[in-house]
């Protein structure tokens, strides 16, 4: 499983307010391998997650040619894409239980199977007591995981990473970095992180910084 | 400490005869409830059952039809590029009266309308209108249509409010993105997540449209069917007679109807606490996005096309079917309209005095009020919203009665003030709390008094929600029909009451021509507000 990322333009807004944030980029991401883009606040690295991932955002306009597993995905809707994507805030659904929130992410199929797979989920994190639980009850911290592992039930086959540890202390920080690497790792899911902070940046990764591809 | 006192001196003076007004109609209407023999002769009514069915069929089937159109629509829209645009355009539709709407609906739909125009010959083989009632059919079918396309507006401007917001609409749309990551498209996106959350917080919206959708009276008097007749219609009828014991009967089915409008209300706010959240885990497909544009581009349709219909309408003179623009044109009913210029007069009398009545009130009420007897306050105000219009104006009647002022333009335009109040407080409210209370503390510490402060800071950065609110109180007030007639006795003559009166009458020509003005009236009185209270263009920029 790989992911290649052609990316002709990406434009943000209309007429003279209208700003070039990237040009004639190209990446190609191997299973397991987890790439970071480094830049600025506000510098439009997460709109080229938002253009990868398909969202409708708007004044985003971009042209792109995007490959997972050498098939062209990017003429498909985001909900066929099969990318997941971890946001800044983790979006847990504040009407959903806990469990329920995990539940809406098993694929389709019989009622069963889909309970055994959100209640292994909830095994793994060790929140079975907030099985029940409204998610606004929970730490950011425990949010933030329930949240990786709704992305990770989905079955994604690339993973992109929207700034996903920016709003957590610093202890916390660094444990549910590594928790989402080494997911990443043992399911080969070629990923992209995007960041400002240089202490997100997994080890032996690859660096890439946003500011040399406006000089290129 | 002194200017606190102050504050509650005028806080008193303006809350207590508002508030006693707004008990005593309470208490005025109350006698209809002991009256046995009341009761009794509207239990003996002929065909009360069939009145009652009507009123519970047209009320909830345009409600839960303007409700679920209301969520199709949003669904389609939200989240798109073009919803910012929409949202905007909402308050034009908003803005357009439901009598004038009513009469426009009804030329559009009648036998002899544009729809059936537009079809005829060529499909329906028609050279002649038909023989059938399609607008104020016995099945109450064009009343109810009439009211989804009135009200399906009002609920978007409700729900746009709630998606507009930080901390719900957009981390909706960021959830749902997040759904459409995992799998979901993007209609089955919003259902599962958007829709369950916004849903529960237009239950008062809803309940409005429904309380509305029951007891509506001008509306159903020009699109409803006649025969059966609503309840609330035909208890207008009975309070109109010069019997005093059915004007009793008639009272009585304000009652009755509160009653109706209170279990239904019950009803769909116990439903709506029922609902399960757990997916089956069916990710859908999105339907074509040209349905969904071509049902928003038809709500828009219908709009200009009432507006239209009624344009041609009031300047039509022999209009032989199936033609689709009348054979030649006649300003006799707009000369009409010009020698009978004194209800235009009384129109604007009454909007000009009781917007500013209701602005002037709203603002020196939010300026003083603690939010303790605000709250308390608010739920007094809103009473004439929540109860029947028939029942309203009973209790307003014999207060007026009392006072000695039935008839009188001071009746009449007390009976506008109380109805534009709680809607220029619920206008300006939004603004003026919403408004950075640091601004009054720089203003103090520059060594401004508490006048200039409000003169030249406070007012004109709030000017666009000021106009605003003196727009929506004009709109409101050119828009009462009951109480004009009610509790005038007939003898003000305003350009809405000469719409529906006329509207039973053969001069199809005339109750275009009032209808349109009621609607001109409020729309150019918001435009003027629009263009007044435009932000300030600065010669130089910045950059």
């Amino acid at each position: 499983m790989s992911l290649e990322l052609h990316v002709k333009h990406l434009k943000v807004g209309q007429g003279a307010a209208q700003r070039i944030l990237l040009r004639d980029f190209s990446l190609i991401c191997a299973p397991g391998q987890i790439i970071t883009i480094m830049g600025q606040s506000g510098c439009g690295k997460s709109s080229l997650l938002a253009a990868t991932a398909g969202l409708q955002i708007e004044g985003l306009q971009t042209e792109l040619s995007l490959k997972l597993n050498g098939q062209r995905i990017d003429h498909l809707p985001t909900s066929q894409r099969q990318i997941g994507l971890l946001f800044q805030d983790d979006l847990l659904f504040a009407h959903m239980s806990v469990r329920e929130n995990l539940l809406f992410a098993c694929p389709n199929g019989p009622a069963i199977e889909r309970a055994a797979q959100a209640d292994a989920a909830l095994q793994e994190l060790g929140f079975e007591q907030f099985a029940n639980s409204s998610p606004l009850t929970l730490s950011g911290g425990q949010r933030a995981r329930v949240s990786l592992m709704r992305t990770l039930l989905a079955q994604p086959k690339a993973l992109l990473l929207d700034e996903p540890f920016s709003k957590l202390d610093s202890a916390l920080r660094e444990q549910f970095r590594l928790m989402v690497f080494s997911h990443a790792r043992k399911l080969g899911l070629p990923t992209l992180l995007v960041t400002h902070d240089a202490a997100d940046v997994a080890k032996s990764a690859q660096v890439i910084q946003w500011e040399a591809l406006q000089h290129a | 400490m002194k200017k606190s006192v102050e504050s509650q001196i005028i806080g008193v003076a303006l809350s207590l005869p508002i508030a006693s007004i707004l008990i005593a109609v309470c208490a005025y209407s109350m006698p209809a409830i002991g009256n046995f023999d009341a009761w009794k002769a509207l239990f003996e009514a002929p065909n009360l059952s069939s009145a009652i069915r009507m009123t519970l069929w047209t009320g909830l089937a345009s409600t839960l039809l303007a409700w679920g159109l209301t969520a199709w629509l949003i669904s389609q829209a939200f989240g798109k590029p073009w919803w910012a645009a929409l949202v905007r355009k909402l308050g034009w539709l908003l803005a357009v009266p439901h009598a004038a709407f009513a009469v426009g609906f009804v030329f559009l739909i009648a036998p002899s309308g544009w729809f059936l125009r537009v079809l005829s010959p060529w499909l329906t083989g028609f050279e002649q209108p038909p023989q059938i009632a399609t607008s104020q059919d016995a099945y109450g079918l064009g009343l109810i249509a009439m009211l989804i396309f009135k009200e399906v507006p009002f609920l978007l401007w409700a729900a746009a409010t709630q998606l507009q917001r930080d901390d719900t609409g957009a981390r909706w749309l960021r959830e749902c993105q997040a759904a459409q990551t995992l799998g979901y498209s993007a209609s089955t996106a919003f259902w599962r997540v958007v829709w369950p959350q916004l849903s529960p917080r237009l239950l008062w919206p809803l309940l409005a449209v429904l309380a509305y959708g029951l007891t509506v009276v001008d509306a159903a008097l020009i699109a409803g069917p006649s025969s059966p007749a609503t309840l609330s219609v035909r208890a207008w009828q009975w309070l109109q007679d010069s019997e005093e014991a059915t004007n009793a009967q008639g009272a009585a089915t304000g009652w009755l109807l509160t009653l109706i409008v209170a279990s239904c209300a019950a009803l769909m706010w116990a439903l709506s606490r029922l609902r399960s959240h757990t997916t089956g885990g069916d990710r859908g497909r999105d339907a074509s996005r040209a349905f969904g544009y071509a049902v928003w581009l038809g709500l828009l349709i219908v709009y200009a096309a009432v507006l239209l219909a009624l344009a041609v309408g009031s300047v039509s003179g022999v209009w032989p079917f199936p033609a689709l623009l009348p054979s030649n044109l006649s300003w006799e009913a707009w000369q009409s309209v010009a020698s009978s210029s004194r209800s235009i007069g009384i129109t604007l009398a009454l909007a000009v005095l009781s917007a500013s009545i209701g602005l002037l009130w709203a603002v020196v009420w939010l300026e003083i009020a603690p939010p303790r007897w605000d709250a308390a306050l608010r739920k007094l105000l809103y009473l004439p919203l929540l109860l029947p219009g028939v029942l309203w104006v009973v209790g307003l009647h014999r207060l007026a009665l009392h006072l000695q002022i039935t008839g009188s333009f001071a009746g009449v335009l007390l009976a506008h003030v109380l109805a534009v109040l709680p809607y220029s407080l619920i206008a300006l409210s939004p603004a003026y709390q919403g408004f950075d209370p640091r601004y009054g503390q720089i203003s103090a510490a520059l060594g401004k008094s508490r006048w200039q402060f409000l003169a030249q800071v406070k007012w004109p950065l709030l000017r666009q929600s000021l106009l605003a609110t003196l727009a929506v109180g004009f709109a409101v007030s050119v828009a009462q029909y009951l109480p004009t007639l009610y509790v005038g006795e007939g003898r003000y003559v305003t350009v809405t009451t000469e719409a529906v009166n006329l509207a039973s009458g053969g001069q199809r020509s005339l109750v275009a021509a009032y209808a349109w003005l009621q609607w001109l009236l409020p729309a150019l009185m918001f435009a003027a507000a629009a263009w007044l209270g435009r932000p300030r263009k600065f010669i130089h920029s910045a950059s």
